[in-house]
């Protein structure tokens, strides 16, 4: 980029400055440049190249226990490299039919980390009651599952261990003979004689050279750039291949920038010459394509083909790479590289992907149930700069009757950029500036992130340093000192359990006596935690020296990767203990880990403005869904540059179809809020942000499913249409929970149309035009019209969608608006779907105050007409309602169902109906009015606009049972 | 129950025994077209017709929502609240029955009965107040509007005063130089060249050296100083503006070095490490030798414009003694009649003394030098006359420019006007019609916000008009770190005072101010003319 500036007179100076438009990849390790990576790959090498290889790791049998309930045993490993080394094996199945497979050494010089997966679990998993080991001579295994067809298989030597179904292996550990834990060991003091005689060298014979190399490769300490890793534990990684014999397809373990199907980075010509890295990082403008790490990680990964889906889930907290490759089409081999920890890892044995997201949810918990609100649109901006700011925003919004229900405060609030603390000459009233969003039921969120000012006129640096809960440097005495906003800081360690009720205090609106809370906020703001992998600026790589010591002793390689999960974890917990009556937390986080779903929402981070970033956006938040975080999106804009009006259009209509919706931009950028927009541009973006707002009972229903199944908010095709292999790749379209809406954003320049696939033979209806298009049972490619007003949405046929229609300025103030059901018939001329409602705000629904619809249309026996029906779910399924409580019954009567019992359906309108009805009635009622406009029927294969039939007021309320006869 | 169903169910029988009552939030300019023709009603835009018993029912039938006036339920329409004992007025549907009390509908008649309190009385009494107040504002400030409208008058009379006497000088001088010059031509047609030959002088070379050689030093002095200050400028900019977000630690280092460098404390002060400094770099100056100051002073400048061939004849006439040649200085005592015919006759008579060696004629002498110096005096003084009065006809001519000062002059008593506020950590200064500047309170360097480059341009505001002058641009301010070129809107009220009331920095280096003057506050009939129409 270059500068121009100019001085006074006539003198103008031209500097040309690097560059800063780009990322700078040297700030970040490559493989090659991480010492246990490039062991980890090189052994992969030898293992390839070697005409055979065989695993040194192998079990010893006399060793076997099995426990007193069968589904465990444990048993002693040896390495042939180390024998005097001793490992201890563990294999559980559970009741679910996951097996869990755990190795750690045997007391070794010291203590590997083995707590990841206590922080990711959401509680210990129940062990299966009916497992039957079989020991035998070779190996040891156990058949289970409602059909009896799962066998886990555990082989001696060398040490394997196989899930297979029906026979079939489906998931492989060390099959590829790459186990290698590297036992604790002391540093070799080279003598000066062996240094220089080489010829003593080359006599000596090293017996593990053939697997861990001739060299010890940066066993002892390792540099990157000016920094130095002491690694005063020496070296302690942990690598393991992971097979899928009959997987070709691999999702998941993000967040990198790619496609959601992931590249290959090993084997021929590989997509990325670098293993996927997973170690959170602040990357400043992060590449659209890459195999870099990014701020989160969740060790999962989906293998997928047209008859299984299985998952592993590596529950590792330190940085791992990943190598994948498919030797076949129809195989996946994986090789995780871990600098630390225990071998950990869960099998979950799937058949179907709806079964793995039930299965990964009972490890690490579902997505929690958000405050309505949290779905609206959120307006952000580095930064809105005082109060005032804050309410001319608010009231431009208004003027243009656009609907928003967040204002953001990033970090310019603060003074000095210490958190909590207002800036007192910008925003001398907080507390009446929140009242007056709250006024028009809006909230505001607020920045707090982990690094503290060391000043010790901020008392939240000092209580905590008083409390001894900061991070320390290597030295493991005194507090970390590093370079973030703050200038010189310090980072609370949420490991150390004293900082836990400390930081929930802090979020008090009312006075502690003898502590510092936050007086000056109210029930009305919310949490944002940003730079929490943790981001330092002048760290290696942008982040914490490995060998800071956090709580217990353990080193921060030890537990990089879930140390930014901790931070929003204990916020959510600050923000429901301040009311008297708990309100649901909203924080969002950019740094996450398995398990950060139960806490709240992230986002992808500081993605620049251009298409390419706003295309990945899609498989980053598709991926991050399948691996539990649903509440996931993209900052609308992208965060860096200016967007042309055309590109911030397009990106308000994608941002509208992901779960979490903020329009956000840097500090450096014009202001772009849709007020400012020109026309035609302004008036597309106020109809893309109602439309969001008309669909948000979908959105809220589709959280409630994910909440309770686990099954992701945004589903891709390989999640609907398990069995479609042409799906398989598929990440630039989607569907909305179970609703039935599918729909393609437009992520590219100057784009009219736009091809659509339609997985199965079915009618799809165009959501504005109502155009039906028909799909194929081999899949079939159908085009729609994408002008820049346009987004291309489907509904498929047999689906009943609810909206809520009237335009209103936020979403609090829709509370009492009639509903819309729009039903699209299916070529069988049935359709059916679901409506969940609650407070939005408090925990209520908890104790069954809800009301959960199921909506059906089917042809009455023997005739051609229609009922469509309403009732209860919750009252059929109230088992099923709500995650985490097992109701045994809800009212149809409950407080919150009475507080909208007269809230109606105002307009139901049914696609596809063959001819115009000669009545239409309520059961045992009146005849309703209806308009009638005829089109193609949803039977047959006719393409064309759909018929439409539009009931008016059928007098129905949205709570309660009902039913509509069509006579035809 | 629902208050719409109430409504709904309601509706009917009003409007079965007053069948021509106009519908709820319907605006009084369209009453007439809510009249039902029989049982049915059609839409405003012709769409549909539709029984009279849909209007208001809270669906939605007509595409242009004129179907539901008192109701949420079409997107488009707009509801009207009377607001009696204050003033009518409208809302978007969206606001209708949403739970909340529009404060443009101070009669509560946009929710459901029972909801808002009728709060018209109240609303209309703080309106009445707040608009009395805003009138005596208006009138008071006003008044000063109009002293600044008659500054600008007497600014025009004593413009046009000066324009006149200028002519006048203008006419007079012209004649002297006319007058001077042929005598200053005349007298150095005859010493041209003597001229060169004194120059051949080996001192008055060395001279000419000498100063070259010292206007060149001074050229790479200026040029040097120049570029320090930019990279100055550069330094402080980056340091106070370098955005931590790009995390580069190098600019940091480099923020770090330049404040060692400068001896400026990284919170701002200046620390005591720079006077030592300057102390250090005091060495003794030897005897003569210039100081710093004494060389960047304008004493150089002038040194190196002495004029030299002047030099050279005082030098000569040093050197002689400083007797004047009777045959040179003759002319002064000659009636302007007979010097045309005596200058060539000492021409002829020189050069032949001079051929014989007998004489040296003076180049450019005493005589000619002076009689030069005069005419150049005069053409200055003309010039000067004449500069006089252009500016004063620019001046003239700008004072009613619309884009300018106005149209009756009102903002001429405000120019140069310096007003300024404090906030944060720095002063922010505007002088009006000139520039705009961001001052640190706490030491460092003052950066230009921009200069004066016209009123509000924004789309659709039309020149002249009082929006036109609400707002004032500066703009091509110091270049930001990393950003634009700093610039600044001053929006504009009336006011009874000339000051800024606040500072906002809405976008980097893009600022917004807030001031009063009474330059807008426009006499009441205006406007109440203006608020009508509003």
């Amino acid at each position: 980029m270059r500068l121009i500036l100019s001085c006074s007179g006539a003198l103008a100076l031209t500097l040309l400055l690097p560059s800063t438009l780009a990322l700078k990849t040297g700030d970040w390790k490559t493989c090659s440049q991480s010492g246990f990576c490039r062991r980890g790959r090189a052994l992969s090498a030898r293992a390839q190249a070697a005409s055979s290889w065989t695993s040194p790791y192998s079990v010893d049998e006399r060793s076997i226990e099995l426990a007193s309930d069968q589904a465990g045993l444990t048993a002693a490993v040896t390495s042939s490299l180390y024998p005097a080394i001793k490992f201890g094996l563990e294999v559980r199945v559970h009741e679910d039919g996951v097996v869990r497979v755990r190795m750690d050494e045997v007391d070794g010089l010291r203590k590997r980390y083995d707590e990841a997966a206590s922080w990711a679990l959401i509680a210990e998993p129940k062990i299966s009651k009916d497992i039957q080991w079989t020991v035998g001579k070779k190996d040891v295994r156990a058949v289970y599952g409602p059909k009896k067809d799962i066998e886990v298989v555990v082989s001696f030597a060398p040490l394997r261990v196989v899930m297979l179904r029906g026979g079939k292996e489906q998931v492989v550990l060390n099959g590829q003979g790459l186990l290698h834990m590297e036992h604790f060991r002391t540093k070799h003091e080279a003598s000066p004689a062996e240094e220089g005689d080489e010829a003593q060298t080359v006599v000596q014979v090293n017996p593990a050279a053939y697997f861990e190399g001739e060299t010890e490769d940066a066993f002892w300490d390792e540099s990157f750039g000016s920094w130095t890793d002491s690694k005063p534990k020496g070296p302690e990684s942990l690598s393991v291949d992971i097979t899928f014999p009959n997987h070709g397809h691999a999702y998941g373990i993000p967040q990198h920038a790619t496609s959601l199907d992931l590249p290959t980075t090993t084997g021929d010509s590989p997509f990325f010459s670098d293993p996927y890295r997973l170690y959170n990082a602040d990357v400043f403008e992060y590449l659209a394509s890459s195999s870099m790490s990014l701020y989160g990680s969740i060790p999962l990964m989906h293998a997928h083909s047209a008859d299984s889906t299985v998952a592993v889930f590596n529950a590792v907290g330190s940085e791992t790479w990943i190598d994948l490759s498919h030797p076949t089409a129809k195989s996946t081999q994986t090789h995780w590289i871990s600098e630390s920890g225990i071998l950990d890892i869960f099998i979950l044995p799937g058949p179907t992907p709806d079964a793995i997201f039930a299965q990964y949810a009972r490890l690490t918990g579902t997505p929690a149930l958000p405050a309505h609100w949290s779905l609206g649109h959120h307006q952000c901006r580095w930064n809105y700069v005082s109060s005032d700011d804050v309410r001319t925003v608010q009231k431009r919004f208004d003027e243009d009757d656009i609907p928003v229900d967040v204002f953001w405060l990033d970090i310019e609030y603060a003074d000095e950029h210490k958190y909590f603390m207002w800036d007192e000459k910008t925003f001398p009233d907080p507390i009446e500036m929140t009242n007056d969003v709250e006024a028009l039921g809006r909230k505001m969120v607020v920045i707090v992130d982990p690094h503290l000012k060391r000043a010790d006129n901020y008392p939240v640096y000092k209580s905590a340093s008083e409390l001894g809960v900061l991070v320390k440097p290597k030295s493991g005495e005194g507090e970390y000192e590093g370079w973030c906003w703050t200038g010189s800081s310090s980072w609370i360690d949420f490991f150390n359990p004293a900082s836990w009720q400390w930081w929930i205090n802090k979020f008090s609106t009312k006075a502690i006596a003898g502590e510092w809370t936050w007086t000056q906020s109210t029930d009305s703001i919310y949490i944002w935690n940003d730079m929490n992998e943790p981001s330092v600026f002048n760290g290696p790589e942008i982040t914490m020296p490995k060998d800071n010591v956090h709580h217990g002793g353990w080193e921060h390689r030890d537990l990089h990767n879930i140390n930014g999960m901790l931070l929003p974890n204990i916020t959510a917990q600050g923000l429901v203990a301040r009311s008297e009556i708990p309100k649901r937390p909203f924080v969002l986080t950019r740094s996450f880990y398995a398990g950060s779903q139960r806490f709240g929402a992230m986002w992808t981070g500081d993605n620049l403005g251009t298409w390419e970033h706003m295309a990945v956006g899609a498989p980053m938040v598709l991926a991050n869904g399948i691996a539990g975080m649903s509440f996931a999106g993209s900052d609308v804009g992208g965060f860096f540059g200016n967007p042309e009006r055309d590109m911030l259009v397009r990106w308000y209509q994608i941002g509208a179809f992901q779960p979490f919706f903020r329009a956000h931009a840097h500090i450096d950028t014009k202001r772009r809020e849709p007020y400012l927009l020109e026309e035609p541009y302004k008036s597309i973006v106020r109809d893309i942000l109602r439309l969001r707002y008309a669909m948000l009972p979908i959105w809220y229903t589709a959280f409630r499913e994910a909440s309770v199944t686990g099954i992701p908010v945004l589903r891709p095709h390989y999640v609907v249409f398990p069995r479609d292999e042409a799906g398989f790749s598929i990440d630039d379209q989607w569907f909305i929970g179970g609703s039935g809406l599918l729909v393609k954003p437009v992520t590219t320049k100057d784009a009219t149309e736009a091809s659509i696939y339609l997985a199965e033979d079915q009618v799809y209806y165009d959501y504005f035009t109502h155009h039906a298009h028909r799909g194929a049972a081999a899949g079939k490619h159908v085009t729609v019209s994408a002008q820049l007003h346009e987004i291309p949405l489907l509904v498929r046929g047999g689906s009943i969608v609810s909206t809520r229609e009237r335009h209103r300025r936020s979403s609090t103030l829709m509370k009492h608006d009639p509903f819309t059901l729009r039903v699209a018939l299916s070529k069988k001329s049935e359709a059916r779907g679901e409506l969940y409602l609650d407070d939005g705000e408090t925990f209520a629904y908890q104790t069954g105050q809800i009301v959960w619809r199921e909506f059906v249309a089917e042809q009455p026996k023997n005739t051609k007409g229609l009922r469509i029906s309403s009732r209860d779910l919750a009252h059929a399924k109230p088992g099923e309602a709500v995650d985490g409580v097992a109701l045994t019954s809800v009212s149809p009567s409950n407080p919150f169902a009475k507080s909208i019992e007269s809230v109606r359906v105002e307009k139901i309108v049914v696609l596809g109906v063959s001819s115009k009805p000669k009545s239409v009635k309520t059961e045992g009622g009146a005849e309703l009015q209806f308009t009638y406009t005829a089109g193609v029927p949803a039977s047959g294969n006719k393409e064309g606009t759909a018929s439409v039939l539009v009931i008016k007021d059928p007098g129905v309320a949205i709570s309660k049972d009902w039913a509509i006869v069509l006579t035809a | 129950m629902h208050w719409l169903h109430i409504l709904a169910a309601a509706l009917p029988f009003i409007l079965g025994t007053r069948a021509h009552s106009t519908p709820v939030g319907v605006q009084p300019d369209l009453a007439i077209k809510y009249t039902p023709k029989g049982d049915t009603w059609t839409c405003l835009d012709g769409s549909a017709t539709i029984p009279w018993k849909a209007v208001n029912d809270d669906y939605c039938d007509c595409k242009d929502g004129s179907d539901e006036p008192g109701t949420s339920a079409c997107p488009n329409s707009i509801f009207y609240c009377s607001n009696v004992g204050h003033l009518g007025s409208v809302i978007p549907s969206s606001r209708v029955n949403d739970g909340l009390c529009e404060k443009e509908c101070c009669d509560g008649s946009d929710e459901a009965p029972g909801v808002c309190p009728n709060v018209c009385e109240s609303i209309g009494a703080e309106y009445r107040r707040i608009r009395d107040a805003e009138r005596k504002l208006r009138k008071t400030g006003s008044k000063i509007r109009s002293s600044y409208i008659a500054y600008a008058k007497k600014e025009k009379t004593n413009l046009e005063a000066v324009i006149a006497a200028s002519a006048q000088e203008i006419a007079m001088r012209e004649k002297d130089v006319a007058h001077l010059q042929e005598i200053a031509d005349r007298a150095e047609s005859v010493s041209a060249s003597a001229l060169e030959r004194k120059k051949n002088s080996p001192l008055y070379n060395s001279l000419i050296t000498h100063s070259k050689a010292l206007a060149s030093l001074k050229r790479e002095h200026d040029a040097a100083h120049e570029r320090t200050k930019a990279l100055e400028e550069i330094l402080s900019s980056l340091r106070e503006g370098y955005n931590p977000n790009y995390q580069d630690m190098a600019v940091l280092e480099a923020v770090r070095g330049w404040e060692h460098f400068a001896g400026i404390k990284p919170d701002g002060e200046e620390t005591e490490g720079e006077e030592e400094t300057q102390e250090d770099a005091e060495e003794e100056l030897e005897e003569g030798m210039w100081s710093k100051e004494r060389l960047e002073s304008n004493e150089l400048d002038n040194l190196l414009k002495t004029d030299h061939v002047g030099l050279l004849l005082a030098h000569d006439e040093f050197a002689e003694g400083g007797a004047s040649n009777i045959l040179f200085d003759v002319t002064s005592y000659l009636p302007d009649a007979l010097l045309p015919t005596f200058t060539s006759l000492t021409a002829t008579l020189v050069d032949t003394l001079s051929t014989l060696g007998l004489a040296h004629a003076p180049a450019a002498s005493s005589g000619s030098s002076a009689a030069r110096e005069a005419a150049k005096e005069a053409e200055h003084s003309l010039s000067l006359a004449r500069e006089e009065k252009r500016s004063a006809e620019q001046e003239h001519a700008e004072l009613f420019d619309v884009e300018g000062f106005g149209a009756e002059g009102e903002w001429k008593k405000l120019q140069g006007l310096c007003l300024d506020r404090v906030q944060g950590d720095y002063t922010y200064e505007v002088c009006l019609f000139d520039e705009a500047r961001q001052k640190p309170n706490r030491g460092g360097s003052t950066f230009s916000l921009g200069k004066w480059v016209g009123w509000n341009d924004a789309p659709g505001v039309e020149v002249g008009s009082p929006e036109y002058y609400s707002k004032q641009r500066y703009e091509g301010g110091a270049k930001c770190w990393n950003g634009p070129n700093r610039s600044l809107q001053l929006l504009l009220t009336c006011g009874l005072e000339n000051a800024i009331t606040s500072v906002i920095e809405l976008e980097k280096c893009e600022y917004q101010l807030e001031g009063t003057t009474p330059a807008l506050c426009l006499p009441l009939g205006e406007a109440g003319k203006v608020k009508d129409e509003l």
